[in-house]
């Protein structure tokens, strides 16, 4: 199955070059020499500079390569896929910029576009040490003066404080704060006079360990109105239809950790041996290796719909960013622990199996459910728009037009219209609106491909279990600021599902084109294999297993054995040819 | 009583918090940043005389029962995992063999030069033996070859703590023709004796996590070694170790409970301390929850841990199994507790500086303990192997004796000869802890059958026993080994689970006052969590519970107690508490 | 084309919105009180607008509930939108 948004990943891997070179500037053993010194790597970022990576995170009407948000995922995740802290620490300045692409005017749009296309990191400063994820909370002043403001105040725990040549500042606007108290500045350090910026050190993390993680304080800075993105009292409102775009943006840095820590698992199964015979060879790790590639897949199903979701379903992107941004980091810190505990202990060794970088992948991929939103905010979103869910259905709203094209990957997307961004899914979620069709469209099918009873009596039992999620959803009690236990379970519960159902709508839009070209991953699309092992692994997160034992999951392991030999990322899609690791 | 000297270890740490405190959180972190083992907390535990912890009574040491030893560490655990293996507990692990052997002058050797210590002294490295003579059966990295009345010793031991600097190594050494199995050889070997030049100390290995421990290796070149540096006869080395695996497994899972202890109330902390939305977070009910969860899973892992430890002693042909399980159960279910901990604590959670530091130190240190204690899967296989016969002998199994749920009662010590697995040939042992499971549900459910739901809770657990009995026959001849399919080693993780449970109704129903006040409201809390995790789906938590067992985890730290089982008194406060 | 809504009564049918989004007595309802000091969560206030053009045929942008705090100046908000969509259509 062609994918046409990774043309650009196999032209950026080709200049990269083998990572598994230590010769590589972008090499494995680099990433891990940096990580122990905790150095940025400027050279490796640098390098992506060259080959002109930057101009992806401007969108085309600034002058920018960023047309289709789904290209500039997929080379996020072929970072990522090397190494995720090279991956936050330049993708940081697409989240520095964001609300300028939201909310800002050209002038604004020019500036900033040709500072990220000069290379220069920009840092997006929302957090204060006291208040974290509480952004109405936040303390940093903007106050009025003749010709614009005066910033004061401390930010902290912020991407590329310290390398950024810009920042963007979110600052109280009126004293009794409020979703209305708030704004957005820009500040460029070189306009500040001497004293105005004052550093906070780096702060010393677990994993992502070279990433400038800092923050600073901001003493009387003046900055003009023309300065400000968007009008006075708009911060919050661009700031959180930014973070739908940031939130989707992360599910790359899951999906190519989770790349890596297939590939690595997979190097060291086929090594290890028990009692005398290949690890591999024993069911039980056979098993968990294929569930394991499903979960991956899965991840890289949602990744993709929601990716294409921005252009596509923009108005319900409040609740597929809240979705994918929950429950993909969070199922992936499951699988990658899984596998380290299939692989046993000893990948936590430094110069042990694979030099060590098992245990980086694991602690630098902690950090992607921590930031940009953490796992309470998310669920937490989606909680606040159930009865727009639940009256959504009740209503059997149709789909939203744009499904088709979100799911068909050979349809060309349209421009985005960040103009459409909205707080909340007015009319519900298309993708949990389009299950019922689906699963009818799948029944049907399988008349005449009785080898798709399995996995359609499975997207039926997902179907069911939705229906059953909107009326406990439902019965709960009002949203108050504090929630009870059993909403954010089933906030869960429903970001799965979205998961399961993004799956089929992917398979069936591209079933046919999949399976006419006799690729390696062919196979997986045949007879919806993948799907029934991605949706089996839904079903058993909500509570139904009954699928476990059906899955092919001997189809799967040799597609992923097959990937992992030639070099290419674990994936529904073939690349276009290898990487380049392999030569 | 030995178990009221550990308040002392607590007094001598002093409350980790301080800033000041030479043995506090910060300078744990110091030191961790090094790569170095906290220097102050092995001065400290020099002084303490910590060594004789690890030497039984009978050969002038303070050792007394597997239990007591878990309990007795749980200071050192609280606050730095490195500390405590590196410091020691891989010496026991070493040495158990030893100790549990009828070799007098092996045994009396290896005692007098742990008990001498001193600065850096008395460390004995071994593998775990686990992952030498484990179902996980490799070839022993180590050759021994006789030259009259020497033996000599040639091999590389690799990913063993304190290689660098132990003055004796337990090790398996194959003996003879190099394809049998059976020439497994037990060595106590004293590496300050060897002569110079054929033993050669590998350069230490770093790792994730337990950063402090000096994890290296040992390479034999033809060392020659005293014939008595044999333990038990010439390819006795399996039958001669086996005894200690029960007791390094509950030793390895119990290090665990004090980490999340310490883990949980850093987390307690911050839900006290930190505002959020104009509230604290504690005030959420969400994050009580989590808390009251992990407090929740914390006693079960403790129920469990003192469970197959006590029985050891107290059900030494039970002991394989149960340490087993344990081994297996007890590191997961805390680690998720961990991650399910680190959503309240957020992005905190991931700094290596500032007050909750210690809490990011203890979710990184708690997976990578298995480098040196080995991970769950060989006790996964050594579960599955017995668990037909067990489940075939559940019908005519005798009640549990309470005291194996007593952590403050005396026990017997141990028996080396019952210790240690039964051949999957032989007569299965009853199963005297799962097999009490029916009877004591029968009890529940006619005196507390009203009592917060669990009666049904318990009903449910039996017909689980009843389905694993049933689905555990079934499984094939061939699937009792590595090659077991997927649904045959997921029978393992069912066992263990509902010997979880077998052990949190036996605290409750004989010693409910080790539990505190809110023991009811956790059984039930326990209860559900267990029948979760094996795919049965009851009601979910009420929230009443978990705010009972708030309220208790917020008793416990304003009287400065732990919160495990027998909630002794710890130096730590929460904000604001005097 | 129906008559347009009082003021009166758009706040009438606003008070019963949100009594019924707190499961309260719409007597409880104080309209002009700031509805996020009744504790709801800032984003389901937001969901009104699916209400307001569900039930009064008007779109509009979620963030009308931060920019019109109350039910007073909501409801007012909302009728003088219905009167310029009359204006409009006739």
């Amino acid at each position: 199955m062609p994918y046409p948004a990774l043309a650009e990943v196999h032209r950026l891997e080709h200049h990269l070059g083998d990572p598994s070179d230590p010769q590589t500037v972008f090499s494995y053993r680099r990433c891990l020499a940096l990580d122990d010194d905790e150095q940025f790597p400027a050279e490796i970022c640098r390098q992506l500079e060259d080959f002109g990576l930057q101009h992806y995170y401007v969108p085309a009407r600034h002058g920018g390569r960023l047309a289709d948000y789904d290209t500039s995922i997929q080379l996020v995740r072929a970072l990522a896929r090397r190494d995720l802290t090279v991956a936050i620490g330049h993708s940081a300045s697409y989240l520095g910029a964001v609300c300028v692409w939201v909310a800002g005017n050209a002038a604004q749009g020019l500036r900033l576009a040709s500072i990220i296309g000069a290379g220069e990191p920009v840092a997006w400063a929302l957090t204060e040490r006291e208040h974290g994820s509480d952004l109405l909370a936040g303390e940093v002043r903007a106050i009025r003066t003749g010709i614009g403001y005066r910033l004061t105040g401390e930010k902290w725990l912020i991407n590329n404080a310290i390398r950024s040549s810009t920042l963007c500042v979110l600052a109280r606007t009126r004293d009794e704060g409020g979703p209305r108290g708030f704004s957005l500045f820009l500040v460029e350090k070189a306009r500040v006079p001497a004293g105005g910026v004052r550093w906070l050190p780096k702060v010393p993390t677990h994993g992502i360990r070279g990433v400038d993680v800092s923050g600073f304080r901001l003493e009387r800075v003046k900055v003009t109105s023309a300065n400000m993105i968007g009008p006075e009292g708009s911060g919050l409102e661009t700031v959180l239809k930014a973070l739908q775009l940031t939130r989707t943006l992360c599910a790359a840095l899951s999906v190519g950790g989770t790349d890596h820590a297939l590939r690595l698992a997979m190097r060291v199964a086929d090594r290890r041996e028990v009692s005398g015979c290949c690890l591999l060879e024993a069911p039980w790790m056979a098993t968990t290796l294929a569930e394991c590639y499903a979960d991956h897949l899965l991840a890289e199903a949602f990744c993709v719909v929601a990716g294409r979701a921005i252009q596509t379903l923009t108005p319900e992107l409040s609740v597929i960013a809240a979705a994918i941004k929950y429950v993909l980091p969070v199922r992936a810190e499951a699988m990658i622990a899984r596998l380290r505990r299939l692989l046993g202990p000893r990948v936590l060794l430094a110069g042990g199996p694979e030099g060590g970088m098992f245990g980086k992948v694991e602690r630098d991929h902690r950090i992607v459910s921590l930031f940009d939103g953490n796992t309470l905010v998310n669920l937490t979103t989606l909680i606040g728009q159930f009865p727009l869910l639940v009256r959504a259905r009740e209503a059997g709203r149709p789909p939203a037009a744009g499904l088709r094209t979100c799911c068909e990957l050979s349809q060309n997307l349209p421009d985005g219209d960040l103009g459409r961004l909205s707080l909340v899914a007015t009319r519900g979620c298309s993708l949990l609106l389009a299950l019922p069709a689906a699963v009818e469209e799948l029944t049907a099918l399988r008349r005449s491909e009785p080898e798709l009873d399995s996995v359609a009596d499975a997207a039926r039992r997902l179907d069911a279990a939705v229906g059953t999620l909107h009326r406990l959803m439902d019965q709960l009690p009002p949203a108050r600021l504090d929630m009870p236990p059993v909403a954010f379970d089933l906030a869960g519960r429903l970001a799965t599902a979205m998961a399961g159902a993004a799956a089929l709508l992917l398979w069936l839009r591209n079933r046919d084109a999949a399976a006419r070209r006799g690729s390696v991953t062919a196979a997986l699309w045949c007879h919806g294999g993948w799907l029934h092992a991605c949706l089996s692994r839904v079903l058993v997160a909500l509570g139904d297993s009954s699928h476990i034992q059906r899955v092919p999951h001997d189809v799967l392991l040799h597609v992923l054995g097959r990937q992992v030999a030639s070099g290419v990322a674990p994936s529904l899609f073939s690349s276009p040819q290898p990487d380049g690791e392999l030569r | 009583m030995a178990v009221q000297s550990s308040p002392c270890l607590e007094t001598l740490f002093g409350d980790p918090y301080q800033p000041d405190n030479p043995v506090g959180h910060a300078a744990i972190m110091a030191d961790d940043e090094r790569r170095q083992l906290f220097a102050a907390g092995e001065r400290l535990l020099d002084g303490w005389n910590a060594n004789a912890e690890f030497v039984p009574r009978e050969l002038g040491g303070r050792l007394e029962s597997t239990d007591a030893l878990v309990r007795r560490l749980r200071p050192v655990f609280r606050r730095d995992a490195a500390l405590g293996v590196g410091y020691g507990v891989d010496s026991f692990m070493a040495a158990s063999a030893v100790w549990l052997s009828d070799s007098e002058v092996a045994r009396k050797r290896l005692a007098e030069l742990l008990l001498a210590g001193g600065p850096g002294g008395g460390k004995v490295s071994g593998a775990h033996h686990e992952l030498t003579i484990g179902p996980d059966l490799r070839q022993p990295a180590l050759r021994a070859a006789r030259h009259g009345p020497q033996i000599r010793l040639t091999g590389r031991q690799e990913v063993i703590n304190n290689a660098g600097r132990a003055q004796a190594a337990v090790v398996v050494a194959g003996i003879g023709d190099s394809r049998s199995g059976g020439s497994h050889s037990l060595l106590l070997v004293q590496l300050a004796e060897l002569p110079a030049g054929c033993l050669s100390r590998l350069p230490r290995w770093r790792t994730d996590g337990i950063r402090g421990c000096q994890i290296g290796g040992l390479s034999f070149d033809s060392c020659p070694v005293p014939e008595q540096a044999m333990i038990g006869m010439v390819g006795e080395g399996m039958p001669v170790a086996r005894p200690s695996l029960p007791v390094s497994r509950c030793v390895a899972a119990g290090i665990g409970l004090g980490m999340v202890d310490g883990a949980l109330f850093t987390v307690l902390r911050f839900a006290v301390a930190r505002r959020l939305y104009g509230r604290c977070v504690g005030d959420f009910s969400h994050a009580r929850a989590v808390l009251a969860s992990a407090f929740t899973d914390l006693l079960i892992a403790d129920c469990l841990v003192t469970a197959a430890a006590r029985a050891v002693h107290l059900l030494p042909v039970n002991a394989d199994v149960y340490s087993a399980a344990t081994k297996y159960l007890v590191p997961l279910m805390l680690e998720e507790a961990v991650n399910n901990l680190a959503v309240v604590l957020g992005a905190r959670c991931y700094l290596r500086e500032g007050e909750h530091a210690v809490f990011g130190k203890h979710m990184r240190d708690l997976p990578a303990l298995g480098i040196v204690l080995g991970g769950g899967l060989p006790s996964q296989l050594t579960v599955l192997r017995q668990l037909p016969g067990l489940m075939r002998a559940l019908p005519e199994s005798a009640e549990a004796p309470p005291e194996l749920f007593d952590p403050s009662g005396p026990v017997p010590p141990w028996e080396p000869d019952q210790l240690g697995p039964t051949s999957p040939m032989g007569n299965p042992q009853p199963d005297p802890l799962l097999a009490a499971l029916p009877a004591a549900v029968d009890t529940m459910r006619s005196e507390h059958g009203g009592e917060a739901g669990l009666g049904a809770l318990a009903a449910e657990l039996v017909v689980a026993m009843r389905e694993l009995s049933r689905d555990a026959a079934g499984i094939p001849p061939g699937e009792r080994g590595v090659l077991a399919g997927p649904a045959s080693l997921a029978l393992t993780d069912r066992y263990a689970t509902l010997l979880a449970a077998a052990a949190c109704i036996g605290v409750w129903t004989h010693h409910p006052g080790q539990l505190g006040p809110a023991g009811t409201a956790w059984l039930q809390a326990a209860l559900s969590r267990l029948l979760h995790r094996i795919g049965r789906h009851p009601a979910p938590v009420p929230t009443e519970l978990d705010d009972a067992l708030y309220a208790e985890l917020l008793r416990r730290a304003g009287e400065r107690r732990g919160f495990g089982l027998s909630d002794e008194l710890v130096s730590r406060t929460l904000p604001g508490a005097a | 084309m129906t008559a347009v809504p009082s003021p009166t009564s758009v706040g009438r049918w606003l008070t019963g919105k949100v009594a019924s989004y707190l499961k309260v007595d719409p007597a409880e309802i104080d309209p002009s009180r700031p509805l996020a000091e009744y504790g709801l969560d800032s984003v389901y206030a937001l969901t009104l607008c699916a209400e307001i053009e569900d039930d009064l045929g008007l779109v509009v942008e979620p963030t009308l509930a931060w920019d019109y705090p109350t039910v007073t100046a909501l409801a007012g908000h909302l009728h003088g939108k219905l009167s310029d969509d009359e204006q409009a259509a006739s």
